[in-house]
């Protein structure tokens, strides 16, 4: 009987000394590069090329205390976000469509692919002249770039999908609701994030894009409109503001991934 | 004692057999549209409460013979039963066991076994108890919230018999469930399986390639031929239970069964 008893491993530890060392040094590295910024201002390269990060911290600080700053903010995030949701429950039905039903999959496989390649970018003006200059081509432009991503990670993450599993579970006569809750979506999950974390960046551009082209509010705008004015402090004011979305955006979905899929660290 | 229990029971049941299989085919198709015949002409019945292997060589079809039975795989021709009915009628809850555990990876042993109750309607209020049970009869306190991944092969395996008996089959099939195992931990699974077996006493298809595995725990063993596969041989193992697998390697009967069963399976058929 005793070669059967075993003790129980010990978990991993959580190393918080290594993630504070992690983060001074990374702290480190961020005032290197604003310190090497502001100096070459004052060794002759020009502000109207780059500015400075005191000019810039100064426009962001002005641009808060007026609620300029979080108007534009919450456009273009609401823009991504919706375009961002969207695909994702678009995407994945039709990723797992498309895993389920082979043959109409070649069929379309050119199809989707052509579209895939095409530069979605292009695509801005057409969707400005048929959605609008409101929010609603924006989040079709961010939803544009995304949705294949969300479509063909999920049917890849279909074709790695353990047969062995799924034959367990219907040789158990499990009902298809309990399937899909209880072995297809989990087994999706980190095709999932993987996908969400590329899809950030991407409903960005989609939405910034489309701001750029034609709209009237939206750090896109704020840039394009800065830009024009040659205020090179209002573009990398504006730059700073979108970075900090996607850290914000890359942050939370590292929450998730960290809840959701412990399990493929094995 | 034992023994004759056993085969007064035998003399006392109705003929009816638990799973009847009557001369069945089974064919995969080929990427080229043709068929390849894996098992052909395959009869043999398993009755209720007994413990039946099928040991036969690589890819004669043994495990097609589990998945017919499991309805993953249709058969041509033939008739196969459950309890007196086609696969299709059938009622019983049929325990499926791979040689990979097949966990859910995400999933806690607790909750790996859980599953097993939920597809078998266990009413929410006694899964847990239920649950609890299994995994002290498992020997597997202690390790309820641990992942598969952080488990040893071995352990693996008594979560995803947990989970077996958790769907409180009718019958198991078992593909090689130990097949993957380290010599000492497949004597122990096999210790393990007999003593679920002989408190559950239901029918069980074991598919195996181990001989002495085959003749340690079952009533009978089934030979089938290279492929395509049909029962060539069946051999009744009269030892007597509970059985021990350690002192039965020390049988004159053992080794005569085990013999027997390797002179079938090189002559060949």
């Amino acid at each position: 009987m005793t070669d059967l008893a075993q003790t129980a491993p010990a978990l991993p530890a959580s190393g918080t000394r290594r993630s504070l060392k992690l983060a001074r040094d990374r702290l480190l590295v961020l005032v290197l590069i604003l310190a090497a910024w502001e100096s070459a201002g004052h060794l002759g390269v020009s502000e109207i090329w780059i500015s400075s990060p005191s000019a810039v911290g100064e426009r962001l600080w002005t641009l808060a205390l007026s609620g300029e700053l979080f108007v534009h903010m919450q456009r273009t995030l609401t823009e991504a976000a919706l375009g961002l949701a969207l695909a994702f429950a678009v995407g994945v039905p039709i990723g797992i469509a498309m895993a389920r039903y082979k043959y109409a999959n070649e069929v379309a496989e050119p199809f989707i692919m052509a579209l895939y390649s095409l530069p979605r970018v292009a695509l801005a003006p057409l969707f400005i002249i048929w959605f609008g200059i409101d929010l609603f081509s924006k989040v079709m432009m961010a939803f544009s770039t995304v949705i294949f991503i969300f479509m063909l990670n999920i049917h890849e993450g279909l074709k790695t999908i353990d047969r062995d599993l799924v034959d367990l579970f219907r040789t158990m006569r499990a009902p298809r609701a309990l399937m899909l809750s209880k072995v297809i979506l989990p087994w999706l999950a980190p095709w999932v994030i993987a996908s969400l974390r590329i899809g950030i960046g991407l409903s960005l551009i989609g939405a910034v894009v489309a701001e750029l082209i034609g709209s009237s509010a939206g750090l896109g705008w704020y840039i394009e409109n800065s830009a024009g004015r040659l205020d090179t402090t209002g573009v990398f004011a504006g730059l700073v503001a979108l970075t900090a979305i996607a850290a914000g955006g890359n942050l939370l979905v590292a929450r998730l991934e960290k809840r959701i899929s412990g399990w493929r660290a094995a | 004692m034992n023994a004759v229990a056993r085969h007064l029971h035998h003399d006392a049941a109705p003929t009816k057999p638990k799973i009847g299989f009557e001369g069945v085919d089974v064919a995969y198709p080929t990427p080229e549209g043709g068929r390849i015949p894996v098992v052909s002409e395959a009869s043999f019945a398993v009755g209720k409460g007994e413990f039946v292997s099928i040991v036969g060589p690589s890819g004669c079809g043994k495990s097609t013979v589990l998945r017919v039975l499991s309805g993953l795989l249709a058969h041509e021709k033939g008739t196969v039963r459950i309890n007196g009915r086609s696969l299709e009628e059938n009622r019983e809850r049929i325990g499926f066991m791979f040689q990979r555990d097949t966990l859910l990876p995400w999933a806690s042993v607790a909750d790996n076994i859980r599953i097993g109750a939920e597809l078998a309607n266990i009413a929410h209020e006694r899964r847990d108890a239920r649950v609890a049970e299994l995994i002290g009869f498992l020997r597997l306190s202690g390790f309820e919230k641990h992942r598969p991944h952080q488990l040893s092969g071995g352990m693996r395996q008594r979560v995803a018999l947990g989970r077996l008996l958790a769907f409180e089959p009718h019958i198991y099939l078992l593909d090689e469930p130990f097949g993957a195992l380290d010599a000492q931990t497949k004597i122990a699974m096999g210790r393990e399986l007999l003593r679920v077996w002989s408190e559950y006493k239901r029918s069980v298809i074991f598919v195996t390639h181990d001989i002495e595995e085959a003749v340690t725990l079952s009533d009978r063993v089934l030979v089938m031929s290279p492929r395509p596969g049909h029962i060539v041989r069946d051999i009744a193992v009269d030892l007597p239970r509970p059985r021990d697998p350690k002192q039965l390697r020390k049988d004159a009967r053992f080794a005569d069964l085990v013999d027997a069963i390797w002179s079938e399976l090189d002559a060949g058929h």
